[in-house]
């Protein structure tokens, strides 16, 4: 029990540490500006909500959360309806093409984006879908399919092989056996493999940056704030990075319920 | 501040009307309602958050959707060539400064501007030193709508408490900044680091100008001559006096640090000057002295503005548009509103310079210094379409100079020359 | 089965007839061949070509860009960071995701855990270029609140993002703190999943805590950990938008990566984007050379 307790004061302690920045930047994004610049920290200070409404008024970002959320949302989609199978397929039905299409697989992310946004670029002028969402979408499956194939390979590798067999003899077919008992039993894990490629996507700002105009994402949006044009708005900065953690932070809020309530009846 | 507010909103009012009129005359135009929107990019200094506010009026004028992104200065460079090299046509107004103006020119990127500007605009009334900037091969390219050169900014109380006069040549500049600097409290002096066409290089420029440099002779770079090291090391040696991680500033770290009160003499962009005097963000306004630059320094000259896109205006309607949407955000008209909406660093016409409200804003003292400034104004840096590539392979060795990467100035600059002769071959080799 | 269960799904009865195998692996992979062949293959071409954004017309020029490489300081600058890059990044963030898993998982229980889930969970879901200016602003030695504590000791404020030596671990900081946290609540969730009986029995083998798990536990998740590894070692390759924000390379070239000098070639200020593509030519070599040689030996040892 004593244990316990040291081990929460250090955990406190480390959460602290780690969340200070987040916790500074939201206290940063109720101050002016000239409570930030200051040669010494200001803890006391006159709070404004300018910032945000700043940040609110801004058309781009409502733009660019609905882009965003479609973009990461179809993309994401497709990835998850064409990867896990494939994941699954390569752990029970293909172990001898499994390490090559790994590392293809891997391999994909090799390239770094300088270098395949200019072709992207002419190729999807000459298709007339230059500038849209369902390019972006199309680059982006790239990168989600590739990584829950990656990701979703070792969540299906602790699937048990042998409640797989005994539900084939008693006649499941195969797409049964897959939807019915291995994914039931892998999904905690692929649900992080999920989050993960999320998190990739969201975030993802020089493909986006490169391939869009009228159609950018959230990233870009970020971008806009935070790169200098003139003045370097700390204020606004810091008010858009709490502002535009908030949509994936619940949706991760909602993934993680759903983890835990898994948990609970699993155990 | 109340009654501000009230006379802006009057002046809203009586502009509205007043393009309500204009407004009349384009219903006449067959482009009204042809154009379904146009994308105007942009980078965040002051005067574009104001014209998003107010493109209402236009777009009711045109029946058409303005659609303004920023984005950051380098962003703002790169992202608006990707899409005029590539031909994408996504933006029908671009963003152009000094130091990508002789690049989209010569591409054809951007189409002259005069022709299609209405007379009333009046181009003579724009400041000499911005047209100078936006003018490539005595064709102008851009309307500007922010500009400036360079001023010396001190803390009057501070040089006052040690008995010291404001430093009339380099020599004084070192003593004074040496004099003043007081660290941890106050450092003397501060500077831009950060490597880059627009930053370090742009602020050792006229150090090296004013001793007598030049860029080039013929083909050949002259600027790793003994003027070139000469300079530099003047540059290294303020550094001392400049608080600790200036090796990488950018001009935003000079002028938070000024108007933070903790550094006491800079030499920088005028546009900077009202900064230090807006007492919601500038611990020292009104603490503030404005100069010439000391002696030999020039000032370096620049310009920001809008041009009309090539490839975004495949049709007529869209090529009028656009260019009404530059003559309006250009307008007199549009630099007076800002001016009374407290917009006091962006400007690029005499007649805001003569403008009642702007001299009853600004501290007399900035304009005075602005108008002896002036003569010594010029674009000094080498306006070619190589220029960013140039400015950029200089800058990164300026940098390493300044953060003690590179010790030996000579070969830094020899570096820098060799790559600019390198870039001007490639370019000749197309 | 199917026989007695007439509402088997027609979906079901397609998969199986076809071979659900190559249902499940064709089309994705078709898909991913489709989209990555041909920008990978334009890419190739640019890298034997001499195209500049800043003027039209390009020529063949064969492997003149490779050439070039050879004499090009900055280049092989920038492979030194990228390695040093990696190596911290990867080596720091599991780490921290392991030491941190483990931590919670043996001293917080309950809800309380799932409260700090969310909390490690914050820094990765800040975008990238913002998190690397908030940091970079708490980093200044000027207004930055790091140098606080220091100044209150009488310490110099220290020049974290100027200083040659000192920066790119500076950076890694951030991007150690970003994907670190939110490794340790994968690290979390995986420990979750072990069967309780072997840690157990470990329990009365072992006398420390740490010892459990060292022995017992990171074993048993090894598969899981190397597939971890890896995820992020492709990750950093990805340097870019934080490097670019919190210091663009500098000072001088001291935080260059290959992805960053890249794009300053080709997309920032000189666009000479075929150098660029030959640079991330060679990228894209000598990672599969590096990766695959890895990825034998991790093979090996899950095995």
């Amino acid at each position: 029990m004593k244990r316990g307790l040291g081990g929460a004061v250090i955990v406190v302690v480390l959460l602290f540490a780690t969340l200070f920045p987040v916790l500074w930047t939201l206290l940063s994004s109720f101050k002016t500006l000239k409570d930030i610049v200051t040669p010494v920290p200001t803890l006391l200070f006159q709070p404004t909500w300018q910032n945000y409404a700043d940040v609110l008024a801004t058309p781009s970002v409502q733009h660019g959360l609905t882009n965003s959320a479609i973009v990461v949302g179809c993309s994401l989609g497709v990835g998850m309806l064409l990867g896990v199978p494939a994941a699954y397929a390569l752990v029970r039905h293909a172990p001898q093409l499994k390490s090559d299409v790994l590392f293809y697989v891997l391999s994909l992310r090799f390239m770094p984006p300088v270098a395949i946004a200019i072709p992207f670029i002419v190729i999807y002028t000459d298709l007339g879908i230059n500038d849209t969402r369902f390019s972006l979408i199309l680059t982006y499956c790239l990168t989600t399919i590739s990584t829950i194939i990656w990701l979703g390979v070792p969540a299906f590798e602790q699937v048990p092989r042998e409640i797989e067999e005994a539900a084939s003899l008693e006649g499941y077919t195969e797409f049964e056996v897959f939807r019915k008992v291995a994914l039931p039993v892998a999904i905690p894990s692929l649900i992080g493999a999920i989050l993960f490629t999320f998190v990739i996507v969201w975030n993802e700002l020089l493909i986006a940056l490169s391939l869009t105009s009228q159609n950018f994402t959230l990233p870009v949006v970020a971008a806009s704030f935070t790169t200098m044009g003139m003045e370097v708005p700390w204020g606004i900065i810091n008010a858009s990075t709490i502002l535009l953690a908030l949509p994936p932070f619940l949706f991760i809020g909602v993934i993680m319920r759903f983890l835990n309530r898994f948990f609970r009846a699993a155990h | 501040m109340k009654l501000k507010s009230i006379g802006l909103q009057v002046s809203i009012a009586a502009l509205a009307l007043a393009a309500f009129a204009t407004g009349a005359r384009a219903a006449d135009n067959e482009c009204v309602g042809k154009v379904p929107t146009i994308r105007v990019i942009a980078q965040p200094i002051l005067t574009i958050p104001f014209l998003d506010k107010n493109k209402g009026e236009f777009e009711t004028k045109w029946n058409t959707k303005v659609d303004i992104q920023q984005f950051g200065e380098n962003e703002r460079r790169a992202k608006s060539r990707l899409d005029a090299s590539q031909g994408a046509g996504a933006y029908q107004v671009y963003y152009i400064d000094e130091a990508n103006v002789a690049e989209f020119a010569t591409n054809k990127w951007v189409l002259p501007l005069l022709d299609l500007m209405p007379k009333e605009w009046d181009w003579n009334d724009f400041l000499e030193g911005r047209r100078a900037v936006a003018t490539y091969k005595d064709v102008a390219y851009f309307a500007p709508f922010e500009g400036g050169g360079d001023v010396m900014m001190y803390r009057k109380d501070l040089l006052a408490a040690k008995g010291l006069q404001p430093p009339k040549n380099l020599d004084e500049l070192k003593k004074v900044v040496a004099a003043l600097n007081d660290p941890p409290n106050v450092y003397g002096w501060s500077e831009r680091g950060r490597r880059g066409s627009g930053m370090n290089v742009w602020r050792w420029t006229p150090f090296f100008r004013g001793m007598g440099g030049q860029w080039f002779s013929g083909d050949k770079p002259t600027f790793n001559s003994d003027i070139g090291v000469k300079a530099t090391q003047y540059y290294l040696d303020l550094l001392k006096f400049a608080p600790p991680g200036s090796g990488t500033n950018t001009w935003s770290e000079v002028i938070e640090g000024f108007r933070g009160g903790q550094v006491a003499l800079i030499v920088e962009s005028d546009v900077f000057g009202p900064w230090a005097e807006d007492k919601t963000k500038s611990r020292i306004a009104g603490k503030v002295g404005y100069a010439p630059p000391p002696e030999p320094l020039p000032s370096a000259g620049f310009a920001h503005g809008f041009a009309i896109s090539t490839k975004g205006n495949p049709t007529d309607c869209s090529k009028t548009v656009a260019a009404d949407f530059v003559a309006w955000s250009t307008s007199k008209d549009m630099e007076a509103r800002k001016v009374k909406a407290g917009i006091l660093s962006d400007f690029a016409r005499k007649s805001t310079l003569e403008n009642p409200d702007f001299k009853a804003q600004v501290n007399p003292d900035y304009i005075k210094a602005l108008l002896d400034t002036a003569p010594k104004t010029d674009l000094l840096i080498w306006k070619s379409p190589l220029w960013p590539e140039v400015g950029d392979d200089l800058g990164l060795q300026l940098e390493e100079v300044l953060t003690g990467s590179q010790t030996d100035i000579k070969q830094a600059l020899d570096d820098a020359a060799d790559q600019a002769s390198e870039a001007i071959k490639r370019a000749a080799g197309q | 089965m199917n026989a007695a269960n007439p509402r088997a799904e027609p979906f079901g009865k397609l998969w199986s007839h076809v071979g659900f195998a190559r249902l499940a692996l064709g089309p994705p992979l078709a898909l991913l061949v489709l989209m990555s062949l041909p920008p990978t293959i334009g890419a190739l071409l640019l890298a034997f070509r001499n195209v500049s954004l800043m003027s039209p017309g390009s020529r063949w020029v064969g492997f003149a860009n490779f050439a070039r490489m050879l004499t090009d300081r900055r280049l092989h600058n920038a492979l030194r960071i990228s390695l040093v890059w990696e190596v911290v990044t990867v080596a720091g963030a599991v780490a921290v995701a392991v030491l941190l898993g483990v931590l919670i998982f043996e001293t917080v229980k309950g809800r309380a855990r799932d409260v700090i889930c969310l909390a490690l969970i914050l820094p990765i879901l800040l975008p990238r270029v913002s998190a690397g200016l908030i940091w970079r602003f708490m980093y200044s030695p000027l207004m930055g609140i790091m140098k606080y504590p220091l100044q209150l000791v009488g310490v110099p404020p220290v020049e974290y993002l100027s200083q040659p030596g000192t920066a790119l671990y500076a950076v890694a900081v951030v991007d150690i703190w970003q994907w670190g946290l939110f490794f340790a609540v994968i690290m979390l969730k995986l420990l979750e999943t072990l069967p309780a009986s072997p840690l157990e029995a470990a329990r009365l083998d072992y006398a420390s805590t740490w010892g459990v798990h060292w022995f017992v536990s990171l074993p048993m998740l090894r598969p899981a950990l190397i597939t971890m590894l890896f995820v992020k070692a492709v990750e950093s390759l990805r340097s870019f938008d934080l490097i670019y924000t919190m210091t663009n390379g500098g000072p001088g070239i001291a935080t260059e990566t290959l992805d960053l000098y890249a794009y300053q070639t080709g997309i920032g200020m000189s666009g000479r984007i075929s150098y660029a593509a030959a640079m991330s030519v060679l990228l894209l070599i000598l990672s599969t050379l590096a990766f695959s040689v890895l990825w034998k030996r991790s093979q090996r040892w899950s095995e």
